[in-house]
């Protein structure tokens, strides 16, 4: 596999785990921008913990989800079942923090960034397999809570909060409890996503993890379709592999093509590529095909 | 003391830029329950413009003022079949598909600015519309023209749009629409006409912030709309959308909060402090400190 | 018997002359390439999409030249940008399909893309010329990087300490910091060298990089009643504080020293006269009368509307010139097959390459680390800079 391929199919996996991540408490109606936040304190603290204390990558990147999935629980626990602009609020207020934070501690390089961090195995080789295992094996498993998740009367309840509040809390859903949960869940992914994607590069640097990147999530999900995962699946490497494939001259404009082909998606397909109605579709003709 | 001064003066001039385009943002809730995330790229892209007639017709500032009201008129009126088609309920502030649908707006303004105006360079106003003298110094506590005037016409910005909106009949006839598009048309009010008439007046706004802007700030540069979005954005939820008076007072505290955290703490702390004063105010007072007015 | 002797000397003269004539034409028959192609990792587009634009044009320029003067080892270069748009994850992807196939690359820039490119490079053993980044980042990724320049704690004193001891009276000063990459680093080596003449030092005020207001900033400096400002933080900005200070009554405007990474278009469409009388240092001097600076600032300005050329434009016309010397010196012949061995000649010539003829002077590298480049001071006056003085190592 060229370099070039593996460097498209890792971050495409990131991309894609990171639109789940962000999926999952859209569910809710809620735009988690926390999980940028998370990227950068798990994958900072995952780097510390490797680089300057010795540990194993494996126990760094378990500390990186749990420390994303604390982070996400504590403030959950302040707006699971907050209103919508309160948990943007909430997203740009991390982001800040942390990026201040970091500018600041020398010990992670502050603004000069991190470099050089060990590889994960023996070769380049074998670091590079590993990761691509390691990615697109999270993304088997996280997409597989994700559809278990939907699929259960949890996601049925999410489906109903998102539609209406007020009509899900008479019905007897806990709204708190529900937020709290795809926040948790969501920033635990991103958690992991932050050290995973520093350690494709091997380096840490704040201009890894800015704005822009919940600018690039959120036009893979509503591309990709909202309502169901399986839109940024396919979206979130198309949308990164067009910047890479398009001509020079046609290139340089990449970024008003995207922000046109976000806004043509809203007005003209306002659930995105893949519809629930798409899904539920190819769902149940895959089962008739298997039943047969 | 004339140091504490001087920051307030900086933070009531920092606040304003707030001011101005919070109430911009507002009257677009107002008018049409839009979140309109990129209002403040749309104002930039109008100081873009006006900088370039004042380039073109030897600084004729008159020229400048109405081809960034004209701009920004033609841009929200471009963008109002838009927003209004993805609106899924229009009688509620959808913040998840306007805010996406501005996201996809801000992008594609902030990149045909680094493209396709100075080389992507940050534009520079000529003196005489900035002032090139403070109209008073002391000390080092120094006032601009430019800073005099924008916290001024903020505050008869939002007095002029609160007593249009609340106080006249067409007022009332754009809050109807955004209100109850239904409701309107039963009682007489031509939705069409009513409804380009209240994004003209938005966009007119716009036009005029530019032009304060441009004489408060002296410059401009592609990313400039980008780097306030947020704060635009965390002034109208944390004073209560819709609130125009709400937003005002907030919009300075901001500014002079900021100001006072860059010149008694630290610059790089600045941005991280005032977000967290706005997320303590916003967790205990969801609807905003002020209420929301929509 | 002298008849014999001189007759087989004679013999021995030519049959070394021939040898030798017949191992450059074997050399020169050996290069396989049409053309030589030198990628270029730039920001194209993006933030800095202006700055990528000189960048390349210097790249550009230089080949444009080397092609009229008849190629490298006799075949043409062609300078292929190649846009990470300031973006990580493009700029790995572009550095993954780029060590396939070439002998040595420009870029990356800048220093969150060198980051993410630049240990591929290394991985693949080929030669990386960041020319615009400070040694504290090219050094990481040596021995497949070069540095422009030396390090930051040699390189910032003497231009500080040379500003202060052009003013005497100047006892203490203050700094505008912006925190960003390796400019807190520079912002510590002003300090070095300003206190070296006893000059104190009263503290950072560190510029947020979204800061569009500078009011407070500047008041904070000012409270401290400073005889001189250093100002290391984005072009915009600097020509922002600048008139700020200027409009609270700051006057004495050639105690206010700017950076280098400061000296960029949009400082002076910014700041225009505001900023004349202030100080800028920079390692190029445009004041020079060579033939071949004249003809690169003349094409410079012909392109630019007039600017002068940024101090970072000649950089990388110089590396593409050292690349050249680099592929002449060793033979290369560009053949695919050799390209790993090819790749360690090259880098090897360019680390410790002597008496190289840049754009403005002459250097030597050692171990990949500029030794005995200048500096200078100017002074800015309508948008131009006049040397002040010349400080050499």
């Amino acid at each position: 596999m060229s370099l070039a391929m593996y460097y498209f199919l890792t971050i495409s996996a990131i991309y894609i785990l990171m639109s789940w991540a962000l999926y999952l408490p859209y569910r809710v109606a809620h735009l988690h921008f926390l999980t940028v936040a998370n990227m950068l304190i798990s994958g900072y603290l995952a780097g510390y913990l490797v680089q300057s204390l010795g540990f194993a990558f494996a126990l760094a990147l378990v500390a990186g989800f749990v420390a994303g999935g604390l982070v996400g629980y504590i403030v959950s626990l302040f707006i699971g079942d907050a209103p919508t602009f309160t948990v943007v609020i909430v997203g740009f207020t991390f982001i800040y923090i942390s990026r201040t934070a970091v500018e600041n501690i020398k010990a992670v390089g502050a603004t000069m960034g991190m470099f050089g961090l060990p590889m994960v195995a023996g070769t380049p080789n074998m670091h590079r397999l590993t990761i691509l295992i390691l990615v697109y094996a999270l993304i088997v498993v996280v997409g597989f809570l994700i559809y278990r998740f939907e699929h259960s009367r949890v996601g049925r309840a999410a489906s109903v909060v998102f539609v209406d509040k007020d009509l899900a809390t008479s019905m007897g859903v806990d709204i708190k409890k529900l937020g709290r949960l795809v926040q948790t869940f969501s920033s635990l992914i991103a958690g992991g996503c932050g050290v995973i994607y520093g350690f494709i590069y091997r380096s840490y640097h704040l201009d890894f993890f800015t704005f822009h990147l919940v600018g690039i999530f959120m036009t893979v999900i509503f591309v990709g379709g909202y309502t169901t995962m399986w839109g940024s699946l396919l979206a979130a490497p198309a949308l990164y592999g067009l910047s890479l494939i398009l001509p020079p001259a046609v290139a340089s404009w990449r970024i008003v093509i995207y922000g046109a082909i976000l806004i043509a998606v809203l007005v003209l397909k306002p659930e995105g590529f893949i519809t629930r109605r798409l899904a539920y579709t190819l769902e149940t003709t895959l089962s008739r095909w298997r039943k047969r | 003391m004339q140091v504490f001064i001087a920051q307030v003066i900086n933070g009531l001039s920092l606040g304003s830029i707030y001011v101005l385009l919070a109430t911009g943002f507002n009257l677009l809730l107002l008018v049409a329950m839009i979140i309109h995330f990129a209002y403040p790229q749309v104002v930039v892209f109008s100081m873009y413009i006006a900088w370039v007639v004042l380039r073109y017709t030897g600084n004729s500032i008159v020229l400048a003022v109405l081809a960034a009201i004209l701009s920004s008129v033609l841009l929200n009126v471009i963008s109002a079949p838009l927003f209004q088609k993805i609106m899924k309920n229009r009688e509620e502030v959808d913040i998840n598909t306007t805010m996406v649908m501005s996201l996809g707006i801000g992008m594609i303004i902030t990149d045909i600015l680094s493209h396709g105006f100075n080389k992507g360079l940050p534009i520079a106003f000529p003196p005489k519309l900035v002032g090139e003298t403070p109209i008073l110094r002391v000390g080092l506590i120094s006032l601009m023209g430019g800073q005099v005037a924008s916290l001024a016409v903020g505050v008869i910005a939002v007095s002029g749009i609160f007593l249009l909106l609340y106080k006249t009949r067409p007022g009332r006839a754009f809050r109807a629409i955004a209100e109850d598009p239904n409701g309107a048309r039963l009682v007489g009010i031509p939705l069409l006409r009513t409804g380009l008439e209240s994004y003209a007046l938005s966009g007119i706004l716009g036009g005029l912030i530019a032009v304060l802007l441009a004489m408060l700030l002296g410059y401009s540069s592609p990313g400039l709309g980008e780097q306030v979005a947020h704060k635009v954005l965390a002034v109208s939820i944390i004073a209560g959308l819709g609130n125009l008076a709400g937003g005002l007072v907030v919009g300075l505290a901001l500014g002079i909060m900021e100001a006072l955290v860059q010149g008694y703490i630290s610059g790089s702390w600045s941005n991280a402090i005032a977000f967290v004063v706005m997320l303590l105010v916003i967790l205990f007072r969801p609807r905003g400190l002020f209420g929301i007015k929509l | 018997m002298n008849k014999k002797v001189v007759v087989f000397f004679l013999v021995l003269l030519v049959s070394v002359s021939l040898v030798l004539v017949g191992c450059k034409k074997e050399k020169a028959a050996k290069v396989v390439v049409e053309e030589w192609e030198v990628p270029f990792l730039n920001s194209l587009t993006g933030a800095i999409a202006s700055i990528g634009e000189y960048l390349q044009w210097g790249a550009e320029r230089a080949a444009y030249e080397i092609n009229q003067a008849g190629g490298i080892a006799g075949k043409p270069v062609k300078v292929i940008g190649v846009d990470t748009a300031l973006e990580p994850q493009k700029g790995v992807v572009e550095m993954g399909k780029i060590v396939e196939w070439a002998l040595v690359a420009l870029g990356p820039v800048p220093e969150p893309v060198i980051m993410a490119a630049a240990p591929i490079a290394v991985e693949n053993e080929m030669m990386t010329m960041t020319a615009t980044t400070s040694l504290e980042y090219a050094e990481k990724f040596f021995p497949w990087s070069i540095s422009w320049f030396p390090k930051t704690a040699d390189r910032l004193p003497p231009l500080s300490r040379a500003w202060a001891e052009m003013h005497p009276d100047m006892k203490s000063v203050v700094q505008f910091v912006g925190i960003y990459g390796p400019w807190p680093g520079m912002a510590a080596s002003h300090v070095v060298g300003i206190e070296e003449v006893g000059v104190k030092y009263l503290g950072d005020v560190e510029v947020p990089q979204d800061a569009v207001t500078f009011g407070p900033l500047v008041v904070k400096a000012l409270d401290q009643k400073p005889d001189g400002v250093i100002i290391s933080c984005w072009p915009d900005k600097a020509a922002k504080i600048v008139q700020e200070l200027k409009s609270r009554g700051w006057t004495d405007m050639e105690k206010v020293l700017l950076f280098s990474s400061a000296d960029d278009a949009a400082l002076y469409t910014t700041g225009g006269a505001d900023l004349n009388g202030t100080i800028i240092y920079n390692y190029i001097n445009v004041d020079q009368d060579t033939p071949r600076w004249n003809a690169f600032k003349e094409a410079y300005q012909k392109d630019h509307n007039g600017l002068q050329p940024p101090s970072l434009s000649t950089n990388y016309y110089d590396a593409v010139y050292m690349i050249k010397r680099a592929i002449e010196e060793t033979g290369v012949t560009g053949d695919p097959k050799k390209l790993a061995e090819e790749r360690k000649l090259v880098a090897e010539a360019m680390l410790n390459m002597k008496n190289f003829e840049g754009l403005l002077f002459k250097w030597d590298m050692s171990n990949g680390v500029p030794t005995n480049k200048p500096g200078y001071l100017f002074q800015i006056q309508d948008g131009r800079k006049k040397l002040v003085k010349e400080i050499r190592p």
